[in-house]
């Protein structure tokens, strides 16, 4: 016997349709959020940026590559990482095959990382991605978005118990708990009208969770994401589980 | 000037907070629907069915491949369906290979499931490059049974079905072309996400959300619901190969 609750076919289909009707107000409620989301003032970007992209250097209108949307996923890839950040990654795995789906739809999606172009290149080799990944080394772009932090901002929690999954983390990608924690995670969005740039929409962290597409599944099974109480997190990068 | 209100960075972010915070509420009441989705009885499945796939006939159980979770997506390609599956579910389909590996070691099993006989799911799966096991429930009661398809004789009984039918739209009649199939054939596919669990030998079926929900819909939308210009509010797809340039 298993320790869930069992039931009929009739007692599930009844508590079924109760939590459907919660889902379709949690839907309602997300497209008014989206309707919100757009309502947000657009802001001129009046810094000029220039990255490092495989295709040369490019200015961040020059990025839109001809669309008139641009979305940027912040990948944790600082300039002290050997290896990009583990949950970045598995983020990316689900990003890469929705670019050819955007770019049909006036947007293009890239990452960007504050890591030099060389380091970001190989390890896009190595984990098989083709989307454009530009280098801010040498900018602040990610700095102006909140996504950057110096040691002196981060010191406060420097000195405080680093939780284990921090130290897991940074240990993943070949660097020490202040170089991972140094970058943060983001999502920033443009529009390119008349030859300016607006900044149009930025999420970070907890607004971030959607991007990872494995939780969204895990959210539908029987068990959940059954996480609590695991010290460390059970995330690894595509090519280094141990094979099941 | 583009027609959209322009502000300050201040004015832009004092904006954001506001709806940082509907967000914030937004993440809460997700967190109480997972928890009750978990809340759910598990149903035993008693009538054993047989699959096609990849590697041969396989029962319900077997389809877990050792795993104790198995979660499956219903791609829209019916056994009528002459070119190809649902382009919308097939741009839902493109996105799962990036998590498979990752839902396998939770001890989760992810495979899709479409009513069209192997050899079309395996010659569409080789054409979108997909990894993810897919089965098929050709001939088989299973997508009856657990809503995933409709006989013909329920779907003549639905009148918004028949109203769909009759008098569809253009971008419907439009999807009828790109699957090469009428309608009246083409729209007896669910496209569903499906959740199994099994435990001592015994298989449960625990959840199904179907469309309109949003989980059921390619994971870019969630991209493009942050995007600033509104798309088409019609549910227009393309396969990736087949985009009009």
């Amino acid at each position: 016997m298993t320790g869930h609750r069992i039931g009929t076919q009739e007692e599930w289909q009844a508590e079924r349709d109760a939590l459907l009707a919660q889902e379709k107000e949690l839907t309602r409620r997300n497209d008014e959020l989206a309707v919100k989301r757009r309502a947000l003032p657009w802001v001129p970007v009046e810094k000029e940026y220039e990255f490092d992209t495989a295709d040369g250097r490019k200015t961040l209108a020059e990025l839109f590559d001809g669309r008139s949307q641009l979305l940027v996923y912040h990948f944790m890839f600082g300039p002290s990482y050997e290896a990009g950040c583990t949950v970045c990654s598995s983020i990316a795995d689900t990003l890469d095959p929705q670019v050819v789906h955007l770019r049909a739809r006036d947007a293009t999606l890239i990452c960007s990382s504050r890591a030099p172009l060389e380091k970001l290149l190989a390890y896009r080799e190595r984990m098989g991605w083709s989307f454009n990944w530009a280098s801010t080394a040498g900018n602040d772009f990610h700095r102006d978005l909140g996504l950057a932090h110096t040691e002196e901002e981060l010191r406060p929690f420097l000195e405080g118990d680093i939780p284990p999954t921090v130290e897991q983390m940074a240990e993943a990608s070949g660097t020490d708990v202040a170089g991972y924690v140094s970058e943060g995670p983001g999502l920033s969005v443009y529009a390119l009208a008349d030859g300016t740039v607006y900044r149009t929409y930025v999420s970070s962290a907890r607004g971030l969770e959607p991007a990872m597409a494995y939780y969204g599944l895990l959210d539908r099974t029987p068990l959940g994401r059954h996480e609590e109480g695991e010290q460390t997190h059970w995330l690894r990068r595509h090519d280094e589980y141990d094979t099941a | 000037m583009p027609e959209h209100t322009i502000a300050s960075r201040e004015q832009w972010q004092a904006a954001r907070d506001e709806l940082a915070e509907l967000e914030g509420e937004q993440a809460k009441r997700n967190e109480e629907i997972k928890r009750k989705r978990l809340e759910l009885p598990w149903v035993p499945v008693e009538k054993e069915y047989e699959f096609d796939t990849e590697d041969g006939k396989k029962t319900l159980a077997e389809l877990f491949d050792g795993r104790s979770q198995l979660l499956a997506y219903n791609i829209m390609f019916g056994p009528d369906y002459t070119l190809g599956a649902c382009p919308g579910c097939t741009s839902l389909g493109d996105g799962l290979d990036g998590t498979l590996v990752h839902v396998n070691h939770r001890d989760v099993t992810l495979i899709c499931f479409s009513r069209a006989p192997i050899e079309q799911l395996t010659a569409y799966k080789r054409r979108m490059g997909w990894q993810f096991p897919y089965v098929s429930t050709y001939d088989t009661d299973f997508p009856f049974d657990f809503g995933l398809a409709l006989t013909e004789e329920r779907a003549q009984q639905i009148p918004e079905l028949k109203q769909m039918i009759d008098d569809p739209p253009e971008w419907l009649e439009e999807w009828s072309q790109q699957v090469g199939a009428e309608l009246k054939d083409g729209l007896r596919e669910n496209p569903s996400w499906i959740a199994f669990a099994r435990e001592n030998g015994t298989v449960y079926h625990t959840y199904t959300v179907s469309a309109p929900d949003p989980f059921v819909a390619p994971y870019f939308d969630f991209l493009l619901e942050r995007t600033p210009k509104a798309g088409s509010p019609e549910p227009r797809a393309w396969r990736k190969d087949e985009y009009p340039d």
